[in-house]
């Protein structure tokens, strides 16, 4: 195996985590919610993204932004739906009512889309660039370049600004934050309109190196929440960094080791962290 | 303005959790400029009176009845709709945001457009308050519980409100500084700040409201003017440790 493509390999995979959880990071760390129908709004967005492109014809950018608009007009929906429980902060409820959502959206997608595997064509999936022996693709650079400029706004929107305050407020204490004025409903309307379009933008970057199943959508939400909790809940540059980190794991693990175990060892790195660490991998925790 | 007009005005004011009235207040007004003292036992409703008032609770209980803003009804809107028209509440426990800066506390809150009160820049809130001048870079989470309180109430100043609602502000305080805190209280009122003040300490309180409204229960027991209230037979017993003359 060739240590520099494995190496290039985990970089993009971890790219791809971190984007895939960038909108997770936001609901956790500014909302303190969850949400399980991710990877289904994942999957929808990948198709979103395909039905765009070879379905209507669209070039591939404005496929994107018609995707990130479902997952938003998604997210509202979910918000919508999920006010009281989102201001009583009934996480379990919450969980749930987000996992019957997911459900939903496959039956949806099954009825839409059907049950064909899709692939997603993309101009950039053509265009390869040789470093060291080891090849990427400008689709592999899209998703690098994507997530490190999505995680570098997000850690500057929420580290300074009226922005940024008003998402600590509410994130520390949503009561209190109505006292000074703020419409705190729609502060929540916003951190789900952000999680349906970051992670629609993620599936429609990402979700070309795969084909497109109904049935996706389970491991990038498993995966979400391993970089949320080993980046330490609600952390910008920690999920980045778990992101990345696993990604390079998964990468190496998959090609000295086993591709088929992976996954495994991936979960082996999150409890032995959790125990050594239970606030994550953050340099503090709460930190951003 | 017509003064006859009451700044804050709550009638039928009902608050319900389960199937419990814990309040239940026909009628109370606040005239323009003036400062009344709630007053009552713990779990009297002192503070599910003024949460009432801004449709505001920790909880999730039920609130019925009408709250009227110089003049406007307000009483079917959410807490910070009613905040933006110019009601503010400071609630019990120096309510500030830990992990923002003392500065970053302050500019949180931002001076209400159409509001006929009068917000306070920062040079006001510093001249009122010193030690929040001297502490605006430190993390609120590294105040006293004083210096809390104060922040909590330059916050809810800096807003510009027609009406405050303070629920104990000199709650933890020592003995010395709840009559500096009493006093700061009575100079902000005027005719452009009128003030709801939830007190445990009746003595201090007797000693700068204007009038005073004694919970029981969750109903008005008694209200009035302080001088007639100082010796009500029923302050004097159960609040001030007195035999009534």
């Amino acid at each position: 195996m060739n240590l520099v493509q494995q190496l290039i390999n985990g970089i993009v995979l971890g790219h791809a985590y971190a984007l895939i959880a960038v909108g997770w990071t936001v609901l956790l760390g500014v909302a303190r919610l969850v949400n399980f129908g991710h990877g289904q709004i994942y999957m929808l967005a990948a198709f979103v993204t395909w039905w765009a492109v070879a379905g209507l014809g669209l070039p591939y950018p404005l496929a994107i932004l018609v995707a990130m608009l479902a997952g938003v007009l998604i997210g509202l929906v979910m918000q919508a739906a999920m006010l009281r429980l989102t201001f009583r902060q009934d996480l379990v409820a919450i969980m749930i009512v987000t996992l019957g959502f997911g459900h939903m959206m496959r039956g949806i997608a099954g009825l839409v889309f059907g049950g064909q595997p899709q692939v997603l064509e993309t101009p950039l999936s053509y265009i390869d660039f040789e470093i060291a022996g080891a090849w990427v693709t400008a689709q592999d650079l899209a998703v690098i370049l994507v997530s490190i400029a999505a995680f570098a706004l997000l850690h500057f929107g929420l580290e300074r600004g009226t922005l940024g305050r008003t998402a600590r407020m509410v994130a520390e204490d949503p009561k209190l934050a109505q006292l000074a004025g703020i419409n705190v409903s729609r502060v929540y309307f916003a951190v789900f309109a952000f999680e349906g379009a970051a992670v629609a933008l993620a599936a429609a970057l990402v979700a070309p190196r795969t084909p497109i199943l109904t049935s996706i959508g389970f491991e990038e939400v498993i995966v979400t929440f391993v970089v949320v909790v080993l980046g330490g809940i609600g952390s910008v540059s920690g999920s980045y960094l778990a992101g990345l980190g696993l990604g390079v794991f998964t990468a190496l693990f998959g090609g000295f080791v086993s591709p088929a175990y992976a996954t495994t060892a991936a979960f082996g790195v999150l409890i032995v962290v959790l125990v050594l660490r239970p606030s994550g991998l953050a340099l503090r925790a709460g930190g951003r | 303005m017509n003064a006859a007009v009451p700044v804050l005005e709550a009638r039928e004011l009902r608050v319900a959790y389960g199937g419990h009235v814990a309040l239940d207040i026909p009628h109370l007004a606040i005239a323009p400029g003036e400062l009344v003292g709630v007053v009552g036992a713990n779990g009297a409703g002192k503070s599910t009176l003024v949460n009432a008032l801004l449709g505001w609770s920790r909880g999730a209980p039920a609130v019925s009845g009408s709250v009227r803003l110089d003049g406007e009804e307000i009483g079917a809107l959410p807490p910070h709709r009613r905040v933006a028209r110019g009601l503010a509440l400071v609630p019990e426990g120096g309510a500030v945001f830990m992990r923002l800066s003392v500065a970053e506390n302050l500019a949180a809150a931002r001076p209400l457009s159409g509001t006929r009160g009068r917000p306070h820049d920062a040079a006001a809130i510093h001249a009122l308050f010193p030690r929040l001048a001297e502490r605006q870079h430190h993390a609120a989470s590294a105040l006293s519980g004083g210096e809390r309180q104060m922040l909590a109430v330059a916050r809810a100043l800096r807003l510009g409100p027609r009406a405050l609602l303070l629920d104990e502000p000199s709650i933890g305080l020592a003995p010395r500084l709840v009559a500096d805190v009493l006093r700061t209280v009575r100079g902000l009122v005027g005719p452009d700040l009128s003030v709801l003040l939830v007190e445990q300490n009746v003595r201090a309180a007797i000693a700068v409201v204007d009038r005073l409204v004694l919970l029981e229960r969750g109903r008005i027991l008694a209200q009035g003017p302080v001088a007639a209230m100082r010796d009500d037979p029923r302050i004097l017993e159960a609040y001030l440790g007195e035999a009534a003359a």
